[in-house]
């Protein structure tokens, strides 16, 4: 047993609360007061810091009005749909690319350097191709996603310890089982994170087209607002919506977290 | 041919005659009548736009104030990036309770702030730089508290045991030390700014090279629009490549 | 149709019918290209083995056993040669031959069950069927009790036995191993040898082990082929005359010491061309050879 060989000295009492927890309470409090002050001085023209409880009533406004719940549908049966496709394409291709090394070293290089490069820009091709409807939304977020889940998928697959690959081979298990059975449980990590990599960028690509050209959605909303010039209104949807792609971003890193949790 | 001539030239050719064949098959199509020319111009009336639009759009000074707009931006990663990061670092609990917030914006949407950002500095470069700002300052903070946090213990020792103050630590070892993980999170950093200054531009259809974007568009100029994003591909490819040096000469022996 | 010494078991009564062997290599050589020019990885090498019959391939590191195992093993597409399993050519793996790799082998997300099912599973067989068959196999082990722990919460010791296992569960008629207990130590090695033999000789299996530890292929084996440094050749056939069945006591026998010494004085050659090898690499490239 580990305490056999040691002395036990009296364990320094704990504190009702962290001293972390304290000073997170503290910061947010400080920055809440500063905030409140400075909309009520005045001193930047109305209502670019409105008061917290204009704040609060907006939010309470927009989370008890069955419309915002409309537009969010369609902002998230918009978002999946892309990170669908996106995903699905981007699964395929870093899986091609990650099984052949000649493949990779032709066409990876494309994906790596096309990755970094803001996507809204397509989005005046992406609305002569699909229309001002949903489906360029859904192109955007699908293009978004599609390269950060390629190349996680793709250096994934060339991280897949080499003796496993042979172990199947050695067992005769076709394409299918092969992909099936060892390629994917193996990428479990990488194409989880690859996900939530996307599920991010998907979100952000919709949304900002959403903003540039829609009559539904969350972002049209956001829009909606700042044309009306309706302050709390705006700050009350970018709060929720930020409360809500983090909070997405960290159910997915749970799924994948769980799924390892007992595994590795 | 040896074969390591044949190892390196076999995939650049096949992924350039790939890109080039599928050019050249677009090209046909279109011709043909299976792809619709309003909807996707020609190959080569886009490559023939391209001189119309640089010098037409004025490209020089476009692309001086976009490179304005992210080197201002930038440069206030840099300094407040790494001031932030250094005193997270000096103060044990402030880090514990903020890094996990910092990590959280770093993944978080930022840019679609932007029209609250359009209501506090108007429509004008400073919307763009600001917003440049808060998405490229995460990876900054974050990789200046990794480095430093990462510094080899063994050199902390060197310095103790040279009796080193308290600054003469942090400039002549602990700093040094952090240096390449601190360009990595800038060049980090520097990506996002340069996506999110682009974006916006084009968003708010105001300032360089994103705005040109939007400007052919909203005109029609398929062809120009077409030109101008491949343009700004090239930028922003040329921009990666260039850190991409940079931190490589930087770190040699990683 | 071995090159370097007859088969023929000299001393023993010549057999009352000769034995069709099970697993024929016929002059395979393979060759790889390398940006320093064409390397001969293995060289002209022949043997045959009976049925049941347990054979070690020893060799120095470098000397083209391991490609000999991916060769044999179906791994490897182009060889010079033929390989030959129950008549039938070898060309990809062949369902007769079971591989055991040297690496850790087994899958990190399934369970022990799960893992040794995993060629039942590719096979097609019923859930049921194949945990039941899987279950005789981890008894046969010795890992009962394990069934639903993960790889990660076994020893290394174990995690072989499981990959074993896994081999056995597919019913191989040839076991093919490639230093399966290379990263174990000593004393888990010899118990882990003893596992082996016990197996061997209750499946009545034939078994092709490779190995570069003497010990371990005295105690298991019925004969040794020694192989050269690289180019990998055929060196020498020794007969291994210990009793059966054997133990891991055998290792304090006189006569084990004398095959022991006896193998060591051919490999001893072979290694040290190795080792000059080496040095003269990092001498020419001024730095340790990739």
């Amino acid at each position: 047993m580990a305490e056999a060989g040691r002395i036990r000295a009296a364990a320094p009492p704990r504190p009702a609360v962290s001293p972390v927890t304290l000073l997170r309470i503290s910061i947010i409090l400080v920055v809440l007061v500063a905030w409140e002050l400075l909309a009520r001085s005045g001193w930047l023209y109305r209502d670019v810091v409105p008061s917290l409880l204009a704040i609060g009533t907006a939010v309470w406004k927009l989370l008890s009005n069955s419309e915002f719940y409309w537009h969010l549908g369609v902002t998230a049966g918009e978002v999946g749909t892309g990170l669908a496709i996106g995903g699905t394409s981007g699964l395929v291709a870093g899986l091609l690319l990650g099984a052949n090394r000649m493949l990779s070293k032709s066409f990876e290089p494309y994906l790596y350097y096309l990755g970094p490069t803001p996507k809204i820009i397509f989005f005046p091709v992406m609305i002569m191709w699909f229309g001002v409807g949903p489906g360029s939304k859904v192109a955007m977020g699908a293009i978004s996603c599609f390269f950060p889940i390629a190349l996680s998928t793709a250096a994934g697959m060339r991280q897949i310890d080499k003796v496993l690959i042979r172990v199947g081979r050695s067992f005769r298990a076709n394409a299918w089982q092969m992909t099936s059975k060892i390629y994917l449980p193996a990428m479990r990590h990488p194409i989880i994170n690859g996900v939530r990599l996307g599920l991010g960028v998907a979100i952000i690509g919709t949304l900002l087209a959403e903003t540039k050209l829609s009559n539904r959605g969350i972002g049209f909303l956001v829009i909606q607002a700042y044309s009306l010039f309706d302050m709390p209104r705006m700050y009350a949807m970018l709060i929720v919506l930020f409360c809500l792609a983090i909070g997405a971003n960290a159910l997915v890193g749970r799924l994948g977290g769980l799924h390892t949790i007992r595994r590795t | 041919m040896t074969a390591a001539v044949r190892e390196r030239g076999v995939p650049v050719a096949l992924g350039l005659g790939t890109f080039v064949a599928f050019i050249v098959g677009v090209e046909l199509l279109i011709r043909v009548g299976v792809i619709n020319r309003f909807i996707v111009p020609m190959p080569t009336q886009i490559l023939a736009s391209f001189e119309r639009v640089i010098v037409e759009e004025d490209i020089l000074g476009r692309f001086r104030l976009t490179f304005f707009e992210a080197f201002t931006a930038g440069a206030m990663i840099a300094v407040v990036g790494t001031a932030i990061g250094i005193l997270l670092y000096r103060i044990t609990l402030l880090r514990q309770a903020t890094e996990t917030w910092v990590a959280a914006l770093a993944s978080a949407p930022t840019v679609l702030m932007y029209p609250l950002f359009l209501v506090i500095f108007g429509r004008s470069a400073w919307t763009i730089i600001m917003m440049g700002f808060v998405a490229g300052l995460p990876p900054v903070i974050l990789k200046t508290i990794e480095g430093l946090s990462g510094t080899r213990a063994v050199l902390i020792n060197v310095g103790r045991s040279l009796k080193l103050t308290s600054p003469q630590m942090f400039i002549k070892i602990l700093f040094p030390s952090a240096l390449p993980t601190i360009f990595v999170g800038l060049r980090l950093g520097l990506i996002f700014t340069l996506i999110n200054v682009v974006g916006v531009e084009f968003l708010i259809n105001f300032g360089g090279l994103g705005q040109l974007i939007n400007d052919l568009a909203e005109r029609y100029d398929l062809p120009g629009t077409y030109a101008a994003i491949c343009f700004v591909i090239l930028v922003s490819v040329v921009f990666f490549m260039i850190t991409e040096r940079v931190e490589r000469w930087l770190r040699p022996v990683e | 149709m071995v090159t370097a010494t007859s088969t023929v078991r000299a001393g023993e009564a010549p057999a009352a019918r000769p034995v069709e062997p099970i697993l024929v290599v016929d002059d395979v050589s393979k060759r790889f290209e390398t940006p320093d020019g064409i390397l001969v990885a293995v060289d002209h090498v022949s043997f045959d083995v009976a049925p049941g019959e347990f054979l070690a391939v020893i060799g120095p590191s470098g000397c083209g056993k391991s490609t000999l195992f991916n060769v044999i093993g179906g791994l490897i597409d182009s060889y010079e040669g033929r390989i030959t399993v129950a008549g039938q050519k070898v060309a990809g793996p062949h369902p007769s031959i079971g591989m055991v790799f040297q690496e850790e082998s087994t899958f990190p997300w399934r369970t022990v069950i799960e893992n040794v099912a995993f060629p039942l599973e590719i096979t097609g067989v019923a859930k049921a069927q194949r945990r039941e068959q899987a279950r005789h196999f981890i008894n046969l082990v010795g890992l009962d009790g394990f069934e639903n722990r993960y790889p990660a919460e076994l020893s290394g010791g174990m995690r072989q036995r499981v990959s074993m296992a896994r081999t056995l569960a597919s019913v191989p008629k040839i076991m093919l191993m490639d230093e399966p207990f290379a990263a174990l130590d000593e004393q888990t090695r010899l118990l882990l040898g003893d596992k082996v033999l016990q197996i061997q000789q209750d499946l009545k299996q034939t078994t092709l082990l490779i190995t570069h530890n003497i010990t371990e292929a005295v105690q298991l084996a019925d004969r040794i082929l020694v192989m050269t440094y690289r180019p990998g050749k055929l060196k020498r056939m020794v007969e291994i005359k210990l009793p059966r069945p054997r133990s891991s006591e055998i290792v304090s026998s006189e006569a084990f010491g004398r095959y022991v010494a006896q193998i060591w004085s051919d490999l001893r050659e072979e290694a040290s061309r190795g080792m000059l090898d080496d040095e003269s690499h990092l001498r020419d490239a001024g730095g340790p050879k990739a």
